[in-house]
């Protein structure tokens, strides 16, 4: 915890999103954009048909504008974004990989050098030299990829690097291969249903549906590389990891879920207006294929971002900077020990180098909903078990005491009417809301912790017993701290799931 | 569980040091083409000193100059950040806001300068308000870059700007430390701007003669600001002078008096070598003042060093690769003829 903490409203999940997004879309267009280019133009060429010259030629007007400017300035920006939101991360990768990077930038340079001699080429350059200087645009770009590509599946699967610290172990690991033929396999496809969005708006005719033809056809390799690489990947990660993200992760599983559907969609759409009916294909199609993909695309990022919580690092650095190495440390000496920079609140500057990272209050990832209603014990109890909850989230590394004063940071901020006033709910349903807050986080209803069936047959006095002995139940569960009228709608509720009545 | 430690430099710091210095003089020699250019441009626009070709003959090299400018610049922040991670990330933190602002501000100005150039390719005209539009962005970069990296060079500052405000939202308060600063950087972009203008503007007799105006006068202007500079540095002057940093400035003087000289008789390369010489020393100089005033709490020469020979032969070669293919491209793209189809 060497660095201060900056502490922006939105959420550092958001932040990130928004700029990555972005980001990673137009740099895997800005590779295979630039394929799809020079072999276009070659076709041309070569077929003397000046007609699609020009459309090329007018479709690296904005990929120019695109790429060199949004796109790069975007990369620039997640680096300046992680910086902020991350700097132990940051500085971890900087530190292992600078010569990856620095060899990363060589690629770079040219490929901006090269984009903009090839835009400008088009009014003073012999056809053969023009293509030449796309080619080397196309394999630069791509190969700034086989190198960023390392950088990013080393935070998801570090691999043997645990072990040995060496680059190239941390590199080429486990999923290295499977996510850059992957990738290579995206950029295809965005390029494709990129030209597709371009060439939905010629005039109807031979030429557009050539021109559709073709570039559906972009759409589909890349599409089908994609979806076998998604697979390669998918087996590539870790057993251990797949395992505990089915059970209690529920995002990353529902991203991958909608982006094989999605997966699917695009290529029906792709087989039907570029295969079967391209004369058809309208700019509306167009679009939604495009929206589509990148939805796809996102889903896909969502998933290996929010598969590798609780860690920034996978086995080496959790989310919000604790070196796992320095967790002893972190135990023996308190958390407060290791904050270089403090503000003289002790319970805010613990919260936000413990939370606030992957959370907010009210915000992205929200804490108040989850608190609103409850009481300062339990508040603590569910930081120092962080780690059991539903979501995989980092252990709380810090002091019991610590970990009182983030409580009462975040009692005082929280609403202090009892639950059946907040949510204005009574009986069975307040139980719900109460066994939602202070039980279903860790005892999710229908998976490999859902408690239910200790319930079956038991008495409300027999169900308040075991409520006054809950902080003997189990390492790290919470001890039954709600107010009477909460506590019988609980009972009433928890003898609903003991009858096995779900909803 | 040993796991493996990331508090070291993966190759000797001299090593970083050149490659840091080298490229940032780089990033320098861009950024100060494209901000003396469009500030030298604009003011030729606003007092008609130029012909509308002329005007749109430069218009048109500003996007260039600023993907230039940017792509040379994430190899020195990149080295940066390798050996004074704790003062960058902290500075940065404590300006989360302005510094992202950077990101946009530089968008900003580029799609501005595309407008410009665009604009001039097809009416002949210049848009003074692209221009002006550009230059307000890259007024805000360098005043950022001012405030925040001067703030790292002061660790306490940080330490106790940080502990009044949290959200991302300081400016550096201590603007005595980086106004005299500023200013010789954004004169030393127009001296060095007005050799660019000359250069390029060499058979015109008047862009050659604002061309000089701009680098004789930037020139005096930035030397003034830059002693004043060092001057306001006070107990660290003395330090200062006691480095081989000092002499490296008196030679830098010198050579960019021979650059003028050359300049005059139209002499580019020479000039433009002691030009690019004279920057070397000076950021060598702004290095020097960055280690003195660090040096009470950090010294980049405490890193642990373990080298990382192979992937840096992988960089090593990537960037002779990398020199070829642009020379190869330039030559072929000024080169190649298209023939009439
Ligand atoms: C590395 C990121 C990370 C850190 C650090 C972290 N959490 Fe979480 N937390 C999560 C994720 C992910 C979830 C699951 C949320 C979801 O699936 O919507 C979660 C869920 C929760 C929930 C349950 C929310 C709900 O409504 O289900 C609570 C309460 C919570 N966290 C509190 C905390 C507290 C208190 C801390 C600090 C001690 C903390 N978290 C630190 C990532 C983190
Ligand atoms: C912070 C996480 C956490 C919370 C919140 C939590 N528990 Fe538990 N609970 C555990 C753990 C850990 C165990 C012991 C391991 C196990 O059986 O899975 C456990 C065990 C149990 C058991 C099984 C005991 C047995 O011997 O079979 C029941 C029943 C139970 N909890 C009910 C509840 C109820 C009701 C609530 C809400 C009032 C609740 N728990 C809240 C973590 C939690």
């Amino acid at each position: 915890m060497n660095y201060p903490f900056w502490d922006e409203p939105m959420g550092y999940g958001v932040l990130m999103a928004v700029i990555a997004v972005f980001h990673v879309f137009v740099s895997h267009f800005a590779i295979g954009g630039g394929l799809y280019m020079v072999v276009s133009e070659r076709i041309a060429r070569k077929a003397g048909d000046t007609k699609r010259l020009k459309f090329i030629e007018k479709l690296s007007k904005f990929f120019v504008l695109v790429t060199l400017v949004a796109g790069a300035l975007t990369g620039v920006g997640i680096w300046f974004v992680i910086g902020l939101i991350n700097p132990a991360a940051t500085e971890a990768l900087i530190h292992n990989y600078v010569w990856g990077w620095a060899t990363e930038w060589t690629f770079f340079v040219v490929e901006i050098a090269s984009a903009i001699l090839y835009f400008y080429g088009w009014k003073r350059m012999a056809a053969r030299d023009h293509m030449i200087i796309g080619w080397i645009y196309f394999v630069f770009a791509w190969l700034s990829l086989v190198v960023i590509n390392g950088i990013i599946t080393f935070m998801l699967t570090p691999g043997q690097w645990l072990a040995t610290g060496d680059f190239w172990d941390g590199f080429f690991n486990p999923t290295y291969w499977p996510s850059l033929v992957m990738r290579t396999g995206v950029c295809g496809m965005l390029a494709g249903l990129y030209a597709l969005l371009v060439a939905s708006r010629i005039e109807p005719g031979d030429f557009k549906a050539r021109m559709v033809r073709y570039s559906a056809g972009w759409g589909i390799v890349g599409l089908v590389v994609t979806a076998v690489c998604e697979y390669w990947y998918w087996k590539a990660i870790p057993a251990a990891v797949v395992e505990k993200a089915l059970q209690i992760m529920p995002t990353p599983i529902h991203s991958i879920e909608y982006s094989v559907w999605l997966a699917m969609g695009i290529g029906a759409l792709l087989v039907v207006f570029g295969v079967l009916a391209p004369r058809k294909l309208s700019s509306p199609a167009a679009a939604l294929l495009m929206v589509l993909g990148l939805v796809w695309f996102g889903c896909f990022e969502w998933f290996r971002e929010s598969i590798r919580k609780p860690y920034v690092i996978t086995g080496y650095m959790y989310g919000n900077g604790v070196e796992l190495a320095k967790a002893d440390r972190y135990k023996k000496e308190g958390y407060l020990a290791q904050l270089a920079f403090k503000t003289g609140d002790d319970g805010a500057d613990l919260f936000r180098h413990a939370c606030r990272s992957c959370h907010t209050l009210d915000g992205y990832k929200a804490l108040k909903p989850a608190f609103d209603g409850t009481d300062r014990a339990f508040i603590a109890a569910i930081i120092r078990s962080a780690h059991l909850l539903r979501g995989n989230m980092p252990q709380f590394l810090g002091k019991p005491e610590e970990a009182e004063k983030i409580a009462d940071y975040l009692y005082q901020r929280m609403d202090k009417r009892p639950l059946d006033e907040v949510y204005g709910l009574q009986g069975v349903e307040l139980g719900r809301k109460a066994y939602a807050l202070r039980c279903g986080k860790c005892h999710v209803l229908g998976a490999a912790s859902d408690k239910s069936k200790s319930f079956a047959g038991q008495s409300a006095d027999d169900l308040n017993s075991m409520l006054n002995a809950a902080a003997d139940m189990g390492e790290g569960m919470p001890a039954y701290t709600g107010g009477a009228k909460e506590r019988a709608g609980l009972v009433a509720f928890l003898e609903q799931l003991g009858k096995g009545v779900k909803k | 569980m040993n796991l493996p430690d990331y508090e070291f430099l993966s190759a000797p710091l001299w090593l970083v040091t050149v490659l840091h210095l080298l490229t940032f003089t780089l990033h320098l020699v861009a950024m100060n083409f494209l901000l003396g250019g469009v500030i030298i441009v604009l003011h030729a626009a606003v007092r008609r000193r130029w012909d509308d070709p002329t005007l749109a003959k430069f218009a048109r090299l500003f996007p260039s100059a600023t993907a230039a400018t940017v792509t040379l610049g994430v190899a020195p922040l990149l080295f940066l950040q390798l050996v004074f991670p704790r003062q960058m990330y902290s500075a940065a933190a404590v300006s989360g806001w302005f510094w992202m602002g950077v990101i946009a501000a530089v968008i900003t100005a580029y799609y501005a300068l595309y407008r410009a150039a665009f604009k001039a390719q097809a009416t002949g005209k210049v848009s003074k308000l692209a221009l002006a539009v550009a230059l307000i962005g890259l007024l805000y970069v360098s005043l950022v870059y001012s405030s925040v990296f001067s703030m790292a060079e002061q660790p306490d500052q940080i330490h106790n700007l940080y502990a009044r405000n949290q959200t991302g939202l300081v400016w550096n308060p201590a603007a005595g430390d980086y106004a005299l600063r500023w200013l010789h950087m954004v004169l030393g972009a127009v001296t060095v701007g007005g050799f660019f203008v000359g250069l390029i503007g060499r058979d015109n007799a008047e862009v050659f003669a604002t061309g000089k105006t701009f680098f004789v006068g930037g020139m005096v202007a930035a030397a003034m600001a830059g002693m004043a500079y060092l001057l306001s540095l006070q107990a660290w002057l003395s330090a200062f002078m006691r480095t081989p940093a000092i002499s490296a400035l008196g030679v830098g003087i010198l050579l960019s008096l021979g650059s003028l000289h050359f300049f005059f008789k139209k002499k580019f390369w020479p000039a433009g070598a002691m030009l690019f010489v004279s920057m070397l020393t000076m950021v060598f100089a702004r290095h020097t003042v960055r280690l003195l005033k660090l040096a009470p709490q950090f010294d980049p020469a405490t890193w642990r060093i373990a080298p990382q020979w192979s992937p840096f032969l992988m960089f090593l070669v990537c960037f002779v690769v990398m020199l070829a293919v642009l020379v190869w491209m330039l030559r072929m793209f000024f080169g190649s003829k298209k023939s009439a189809a």
